[in-house]
């Protein structure tokens, strides 16, 4: 089996991370009916193959930075966040990373973390991006940006002048355009009449790409690429990964509007059993190994609900604190 | 000392900044194989090159979200808006990500948007905004607003300085019109001190930028019938000086807020509101806002002349003070 | 159609008005507001604005006739509609608003409702709802009697009414200057200082042939201080008691440091050192710092030192706030400032106001003591006689002896309502007690 560089150990830790996303979801899930999680709830079920793949093919240690969407926690994972931070940010915690002012994975300094959470508004955070690896390339780093958007937020402004701003300038960045079938109700040929996302990238000039998105390796091959032609200094690469959305927009969404033949072929294609199977026909791993890694996935969420549950709520009169430099609030 | 025009106040500014910081860089529209629309960044790429003044595609977007973005890394970016009116194609970026990013997130983010506003030019609707209340209401967000060429570098420097986002609205009408004396050595102007430009008894004028010169230009009318009126130049909006506003309506207790953005939710209705609050005891005679007619700034000259304030317009809501 | 101008009452007890000078003359043209005539009542001389714009038709009251209140004085004829605008000289188009803003805004109607200024378009204002005439009256009649929330609280401090005052603003209302002349004239000071005062240097008084007695008109100024002083008399249950203070330790004291006051810009006066002793004895006995109404003792926390100024054309009390606040040297300092800008008429509403003990200097020409009339709504004044040397018997273990000491009388008088004769000596007992012992930081 060709694992495209990546030795048993590490594909062993790609299995942890994708089991690590899985079980700290269906988490949330449990926190969430149990009134513990404050807010929405959004699921990648189905979706954790990419993010985790992706993610795994850059180096933190040259300071490059993922920036997740709702359904990436996976890549964030991957790129260091702490479980227990995601539950303290689904829990409104006042140590949260955000100190209980933004939710879920809206978190992450990307001059320490790896990683940088989004904002709402879709499509923004590809400018951001852009100007990240601007900077990094002006501080004479070699870091390259992976960012995701989906479907839906590829037809905003913001991502077309992103991506049109990032590809002129050349900068390192792979942008992973997911096409998981639905943005909320809407169906991907209702958002956009390309006849793939990868073909967005003839409107920038950048280099575009398709590739299964439940094949975990396929993924990561991809993507490897792609950061080392940004890091080479070849500029921007769209890698389109196609996938599905196993559950609703959120929780509240029973999607109705899926036809169920559709989720059932897709339930069928699930990159997390695809993988394992992989591991555990080509012997890179025993069920021992898996039943290891999945005991300890749910020590870790265990053991990060426990810190995430026993952790306080915000002080009520911090709200009017850490505008701006002044006060000093963000300092301590 | 020598004089400066307004406009090559701002140029020194980020000249000396650049110098003096590797971290600022410069990123818009034409800024810099031209100089600028109005040159205002005119030899800036000859000195630091292309890698620290950026020409960009047509994307108010891009320019604010990438500047935040590397701001977020450390890094001290100038955004110009080609006409500050084209910074509503980038509001979303600017109040929602650069904004909030330290409230939000505990990330600084101290970029400077720049860009030339106001009226007086016929420029038309689209060239002639004051932005100063579109983004007042939206908290994390510096502006200012200089008058003099003194300030307008001064300015400049303190919010490239300044670890927070800030708004820096440079106004077009007093680019060349304006020479005043500015010091070759190193100085800020901090953000939220007033100054007084005219020291006076019976009427307390409140204002900034080109309207500034409306003021004086009332209050040296208003000498002549023996009414000392006192000029206030805020200069900086957010966050602005209400000790001096205070301190001016106690000591007069008459008040003009006058402004060339349109009256109704302009920013004067703050500073109105501000010392019905916190000066009431102090009013001799209600508050009164001269600004623009709540219209679009209207092109042909007759229109423009009528909609924005002047001179006559303050003088009438003076006199009427005078006798209330 | 006709607008009648009648002569103002300006409060209750007002029945008449003097009309003193006419601005115009019949065929005048006049805007609404424009000062039209000077009329003097029994407050300060003021001008009454024109209630109407048009032309001045008819004059019914000449220069120097008195009439009774709401008689009408004048008419004036307006031109073409009741709301002419009042056309103010070079008004651009006086189209009413271009119309934008059709979006009917719950627009507080506090800008007057009439045709205010088209100086000052206000597209925001709908032509549709023409203010009710019954507003405008309660306007007026707000106006005149609310005036301004500064001018209410210089009022409310000075316990003046409102509708007492001669207003020269727009619908009469009492603006701050109305009320700051109105409060320069003596409340109820001693009538020793108002005696001296005035007319420093008078002429020698001229009398026409034949004409044994020469009649002058009341001052303004002449009439309201005495109002006052009979009023405070009459509120108040005057008595003085007279103290003998021997003020040689702080003669000493000022022969010792006031030439270093001075070249830190401050003369040296005995008005700090009693403004101490006061503030010492008011601490003890706060029922000297007080006020009273029907039923209660208003006792006040702040310790706000009148001290009255003679001035050229009368008197006047600057208040040293918070008094208690400050060390001998900022005592003096505070004291030379208030008094010399008392004398060029530099002081702003605040330092005239708020005050809850005063002290004044009726020894100043040379006089043994006074019996001042007390500063409503106070309860005691302290009158200080001129510090001279006498010869006094020293009493010491060693026998009695003569000494020159410098003395000066104080004499307080006090509201004996609230104040008895034992509280009042006991205070002064105090006050004396720390004059004479010169225990005073510098």
């Amino acid at each position: 089996m060709e694992t495209h560089g990546l030795t048993r150990d590490q594909l062993l830790d790609i299995e942890y991370y994708l089991r690590l996303t899985r079980s700290l979801e269906e988490r949330v899930v449990a926190l969430f009916r149990q009134a513990k999680v404050i807010g929405g709830l959004y699921r990648s079920l189905g979706q954790e193959g990419e993010s985790v793949a992706a993610a795994y093919a850059l180096d933190y240690k040259q300071g490059d930075v993922v920036q997740p969407l709702i359904r990436n926690v996976g890549s964030i994972l991957v790129a260091g966040a702490k479980p227990a931070d995601i539950l303290r940010q689904y829990m409104a915690k006042g140590n949260s990373p955000t100190r209980g002012r933004e939710l879920n994975i809206h978190f992450g300094n990307p001059q320490t973390d790896g990683f940088i959470g989004q904002i709402s508004m879709l499509g923004d955070m590809i400018p951001v991006m852009a100007g990240i690896t601007l900077a990094g390339r002006m501080q004479k780093k070699k870091l390259v940006g992976l960012a995701f958007i989906g479907d839906g937020g590829s037809s905003t402004g913001a991502f077309w002048e992103g991506m049109n701003f990032a590809t002129v300038q050349r900068l390192p960045l792979v942008v992973i355009i997911e096409d998981n079938g639905y943005a909320y109700s809407t169906p991907t040929w209702k958002q956009s009449a390309v006849r793939t996302l990868a073909d967005k990238a003839y409107g920038f000039g950048c280099a575009g790409e398709t590739v299964d998105g439940n094949d975990v390796l396929a993924v990561y091959e991809a993507t490897k690429r792609a950061v080392e032609r940004a890091r080479g200094g070849g500029g921007v690469t769209l890698l389109e990964v196609k996938t599905f959305r196993i559950k609703g927009h959120a929780e509240h969404d029973n999607q109705a509007y899926v036809p169920k033949e559709l989720i059932e072929e897709w339930k069928a294609k699930d990159p997390v059993v695809r993988f394992e199977r992989l591991l555990l026909e080509n012997g890179f791993a025993t069920q021992d190994d898996i039943t290891a890694i999945e005991q300890r996935v749910k020590r870790e969420i265990d053991a990060a609900t426990d810190e995430a549950e026993g952790s306080p709520m915000p002080t009520p009169s911090d709200a009017a604190l850490g505008l701006f430099a002044g006060d000093g609030y963000w300092d301590a | 000392m020598p004089e400066t025009t307004y406009i090559d106040a701002i140029t020194q500014a980020m000249t000396e900044e650049m110098a003096r910081d590797e971290r600022v860089f410069l990123i818009g529209e034409d800024v810099g194989v031209y100089g600028g629309a109005f040159k205002t960044s005119y030899g800036l790429i000859d000195r630091y090159g292309p890698e620290r003044v950026i020409d960009t595609p047509i994307s108010e977007i891009a320019i604010i979200g990438a500047a935040s973005g590397a701001a977020i890394m450390g890094m001290r970016p100038i955004a110009e808006m080609q006409f500050i009116d084209f910074i509503t194609c980038g509001y979303d970026m600017l109040v929602n990500f650069a904004a909030v990013s330290r409230y939000l997130f505990g990330r600084a983010c101290p970029i400077v948007v720049r860009g030339p506003a106001g009226g007086g030019t016929h420029g038309g609707p689209y060239h002639s905004l004051n932005p100063e209340a579109m983004f007042m209401n939206r908290p994390g967000l510096k502006i200012v607003a200089p008058a003099t060429a003194y300030d307008a570098k001064g300015l400049l420097k303190a919010a490239i300085r300044d670890d927070d986002p800030v708004l820096y609205i440079e106004h077009k009408y007093l680019y060349r019109r304006i020479k005043d004396e500015v010091p070759a050595e190193d100085y800020i102007v901090s953000l939220g001190k007033a100054a007084i430009r005219r020291k006076g008894k019976d009427l307390t004028i409140i204002t900034w930028g080109a309207m500034l010169y409306v003021a004086l230009e009332a209050a040296a009318d208003l000498e002549k019938d023996g009414v000392s009126a006192e000029v206030i130049d805020l200069r900086s909006i957010i966050p602005f000086d209400e000790e001096a506003i205070l301190e001016s309506v106690a000591k007069t207790n008459r008040v003009i807020i006058l402004h060339e953005a349109p009256l109704t939710g302009g920013a004067g209705a703050e500073f109105a509101a501000r010392i019905a609050e916190k000066a009431f005891d102090y009013l001799d005679a209600p508050i009164k806002r001269v600004a623009a007619l709540d219209v679009p700034t209207p092109y042909s000259p007759p229109l423009e002349a009528f909609a924005l304030p002047n001179k006559d317009k303050v003088l009438a809501a003076a006199r009427e003070l005078l006798v209330y | 159609m006709a607008t009648d101008v009648v002569m103002p009452q300006m409060g209750e007890s007002i029945a008449e008005g003097t009309v003193v000078k006419w601005l115009k003359k019949p065929g005048d043209k006049v805007e609404r507001d424009e000062p039209l005539l000077e009329i003097s009542t029994d407050k300060v001389d003021a001008e009454i604005p024109s209630p109407a714009a048009g032309t001045l038709s008819e004059i019914l009251a000449q220069e120097g006739q008195t009439v009774t209140v709401n008689s009408v004085i004048a008419r004036i004829a307006v031109e073409g509609e009741a709301a002419a605008p009042s056309a103010p000289a070079p008004a651009p188009p006086p189209k009413p608003e271009p119309a934008p803003a059709p979006t009917p805004e719950p627009q507080a109607p506090a800008p007057p409702p009439q045709p205010r200024n088209p100086e000052t378009p206000q597209p925001t204002q709908h032509p549709s709802t023409p203010a009710p005439e019954h507003p405008i009256d309660d306007l007026e009649e707000r106006r005149r009697t609310k005036s301004s929330p500064l001018v209410r609280k210089i009022a409310k401090e000075n316990d003046v009414d409102i509708s007492q005052i001669k207003g020269s603003g727009i619908s009469g209302r009492v603006t701050k200057n109305d009320i700051l002349d109105f409060l320069q004239q003596p409340p109820a000071e001693q009538p020793v200082a108002a005696a001296a005062a005035p007319a420093p240097k008078a002429p020698a008084m001229q009398f026409a042939a034949g004409e044994s007695t020469r009649i002058e008109p009341l001052s303004v100024m002449r009439k309201k201080i005495a109002q006052h002083m009979v009023i405070s008399k009459q509120t108040s249950a005057h008595v003085t008691t007279v103290f003998e203070v021997d003020f040689t330790q702080i003669d000493k004291l000022r022969r010792q440091h006031k030439d270093n006051y001075a070249s830190r810009g401050v003369k040296l006066t005995y008005m700090p050192f009693i403004v101490q002793a006061v503030i010492a004895g008011l601490r003890e006995f706060p029922v000297l710092n007080a006020s009273m109404d029907e039923n209660n003792i208003l006792y006040h926390r702040d310790l706000n030192i009148g001290i009255a100024v003679a001035l050229d054309w009368g008197l006047i009390v600057p208040v040293l706030k918070q008094a208690d606040e400050k060390n001998t040297f900022g005592l003096a300092r505070s004291i030379n400032d208030l008094g010399e800008r008392a004398r060029t008429k530099k002081l702003s509403p605040d330092e005239v106001q708020g005050g809850t003990f005063t002290i004044t200097n009726p020894g100043i020409y040379g006089g043994l003591f006074g019996t001042p009339i007390i500063n409503q709504p106070q309860v005691a004044i302290l009158g200080v006689g001129g510090v001279k040397k006498r010869p006094v018997v020293v009493e010491t273990k060693d026998g009695d002896f003569i000494a020159i000491r410098s003395m000066c009388y104080l004499a307080l008088t006090f509201d004996h309502r609230l104040v008895d004769g034992a509280v009042a000596d006991q205070f002064m007992a105090r006050v004396r007690q720390l004059i004479e012992s010169g225990q005073f930081t510098m």
